[in-house]
């Protein structure tokens, strides 16, 4: 599985289909914001978000949405906050804002989240 | 998806009470044993039976749902609220066609709706293609200036101007230490309260102003109230944040001091949008009425805006200011919802405050307007009981010298009701448009807003209430 540090260097994309993003690195996940969802439960019982970790990949569910792709907007992003695997989660340095775009033929585009953009930890 | 359909919807809508309207007019006017008049309308002659109470009932069930919905059924209503809210508003339609035979009534409201829907659209996409940053370090001095700032401009381009122009940098200003407090009193002041010096700042001033009332007369005659309700607030917010040491992060962030400013054409949007607030015949006798068409040509002029300024927005700004219409759809359904069941209610008290006329006094006008200002559209009420103001000098609001002659006569009672209908919009999320725009570019910058009523219990009350009681009793006791 790639560090999510050489997924932003070598800028690859995720994927989406309907409700699922799958993310091409693990990692522990703090926060993420879809729409005006803030999500912070991520625990099996969660019933806005499932997680699950394959070999090389991350699936991730989002139960409360039929699609995605046709509920957020081109200039939006799905947020989060995640922490690398095998860093201090303790430690703020360590928690990292990501952006998702949801792009044409199921392709998710990966930033490190924008200046710009309002995201707040 | 919705967003067709919500046009289909409105469209249909048109259509029909425009039918319905030209088939029953003349039935209604000749028949005399039809009591009461419905609401303040251009066309007095039109007369119509009051509706039952019960028929209050769909409005209280929307203003329930608005308000436990994201609390306790957050998915059931993130999902149907579209669908709530439109069965609920075809109740009072129904019953307002097939029982009253008044779409008259209905007409009315939807052509307030779309001058609300319109401008408040429009100032929402011109002012997404805008980006400020403001690179400096939030203080609570810097906050308070800000806020200021926000509430002066507010009667400038509208508090919905200045409100999306302003809250996306407030929050970056404090992303730091930000709480939702600084969300409350930016809604309190730059959403609200602000506004209350110019018929541009909030519309129920700019009804007034469509009625007659100098477009001045609220400048000269609020500034003294304004001032202080604003001052106070501002030295409640400064203790607040006073006490806010935020994040130590923000300590080693170095500050230019700048202030950035992308997207200078739209500000040529926004101020066709602001003159075109004043196309209107009532103002302008050039301008064509297009009745019975529910809109004027100052809402086509909006809804032109809303396509150009998008059309020709930088890309990069929207995607920096993440723009989404779910904000402005979430309040064209619910608000459509609201338009049309808050008619039943809205009638029975403007016949209520009427009948008691003579009984009230500018206290009376002050917490009345200001109570159902909070929870019901702050323009109509506004409306209702400068009605029943003038009703105790026999002068008919729908007449323009009479309104002229009623400033001039005894202004307490239209200062009391002015003041109320603006300041009390801030009391809940659907006090005004703005509010709930404001709360839903939060939660998606990923700030746990308050719900609808711990926005009431842990804020506006206390902190509202008491400051609203000292206006009172200084200036219309």
């Amino acid at each position: 599985m790639k560090t999510i540090s050489q997924v932003l260097k070598e800028n690859i994309t995720g994927l989406c289909y309907y409700n699922r993003i799958i993310l091409p690195f693990s990692a522990h996940f703090l926060k993420i914001i879809v729409e005006s969802d803030i999500i912070t439960d991520f625990s099996p019982s969660s019933k806005g978000i499932f997680i699950r970790e394959k070999e090389d990949f991350t699936d991730i569910y989002f139960h409360e949405y039929k699609g995605l792709k046709s509920s957020i907007s081109k200039y939006e992003a799905i947020k989060m906050v995640v922490v690398e695997k095998g860093k201090n989660i303790f430690n703020f340095d360590n928690h990292l804002k990501i952006a998702l775009y949801l792009e044409d033929k199921h392709l998710v585009r990966i930033e490190k989240s924008d200046h710009d953009i309002l995201f707040l930890e | 998806m919705y967003g067709k359909q919500f046009i289909q919807i409105v469209l249909v809508l048109i259509l029909f009470f425009i039918f319905v309207d030209k088939l029953t007019a003349n039935e209604n006017v000749n028949d005399t044993t039809q009591v009461v008049t419905s609401d303040i309308s251009e066309d007095s002659e039109f007369m119509h039976e009051l509706p039952p109470v019960y028929m209050v009932a769909p409005f209280i069930v929307l203003l329930l749902m608005i308000a436990t919905g994201p609390l306790f059924y957050h998915h059931f209503w993130e999902r149907n609220y579209p669908k709530v809210a439109m069965v609920l508003g075809s109740i009072t339609v129904i019953y307002y066609l097939a029982v009253l035979n008044d779409s008259h009534s209905l007409l009315h409201s939807l052509a307030e709706y779309f001058s609300f829907i319109a401008l408040l659209g429009s100032l929402f996409v011109a002012s997404g293609g805008i980006l400020l940053r403001v690179n400096r370090k939030a203080t609570p001095f810097v906050n308070v200036l800000f806020l200021l700032f926000g509430s002066i401009i507010a009667n400038v381009i509208g508090t919905t101007g200045a409100s999306m122009l302003l809250i996306r940098p407030f929050i970056k200003m404090n992303q730091n230490r930000i709480r939702p407090y600084h969300i409350i009193f930016f809604i309190f002041m730059v959403s609200n309260i602000g506004g209350a010096l110019t018929p541009i700042g909030d519309p129920p001033l700019f009804l007034g102003f469509l009625r007659g009332v100098p477009f001045f007369w609220v400048l000269a005659n609020v500034w003294y109230i304004w001032i202080p309700t604003l001052l106070v607030l501002l030295a409640v917010f400064y203790l607040f944040d006073s006490f806010n040491k935020g994040n130590a992060s923000s300590d080693t962030e170095e500050f230019t001091g700048k202030i950035e400013f992308k997207g200078a054409k739209n500000l040529i949007f926004l101020t066709i949008i602001i003159l075109s607030v004043f196309i209107d015949p009532a103002v302008l006798s050039w301008v064509p009425s297009l009745s019975p068409l529910p809109f004027g040509i100052r809402e086509i002029i909006m809804l032109a805006v809303i396509y150009f300024s998008y059309k020709k927005a930088d890309q990069e700004i929207l995607k920096a200011n993440e723009f989404d219409f779910e904000p402005i759809k979430e309040v064209a359904y619910l608000f459509i919802g609201i338009f049309m069941t808050m008619i039943p209610a809205l009638q029975l008290i403007a016949h209520e405050a009427n009948v008691l006329s003579d009984k009230l006094t500018a206290g009376v006008f002050y917490w009345a307007t200001g109570s159902l200002s909070g929870f019901l559209d702050n323009a109509p009420t506004y409306l209702n009981f400068l009605s029943a103001a003038m009703g105790k000098y026999l002068l008919d609001v729908n007449l323009k010298s009479d309104v002229v002659e009623f400033v001039m006569h005894d202004d307490i009672y239209l200062r009391a009701i002015s003041v109320a209908a603006v300041f009390f919009g801030s009391m809940t999320y659907i006090g005004n448009g703005p509010n709930f725009m404001v709360k839903s570019i939060c939660e998606r910058a990923g700030i746990k807003m308050p719900s609808f009523f711990t926005y009431m219990i842990k804020y506006s009350i206390p902190i509202l209430i008491p400051i609203f009681l000292v206006v009172w009793l200084i200036f219309f006791r």
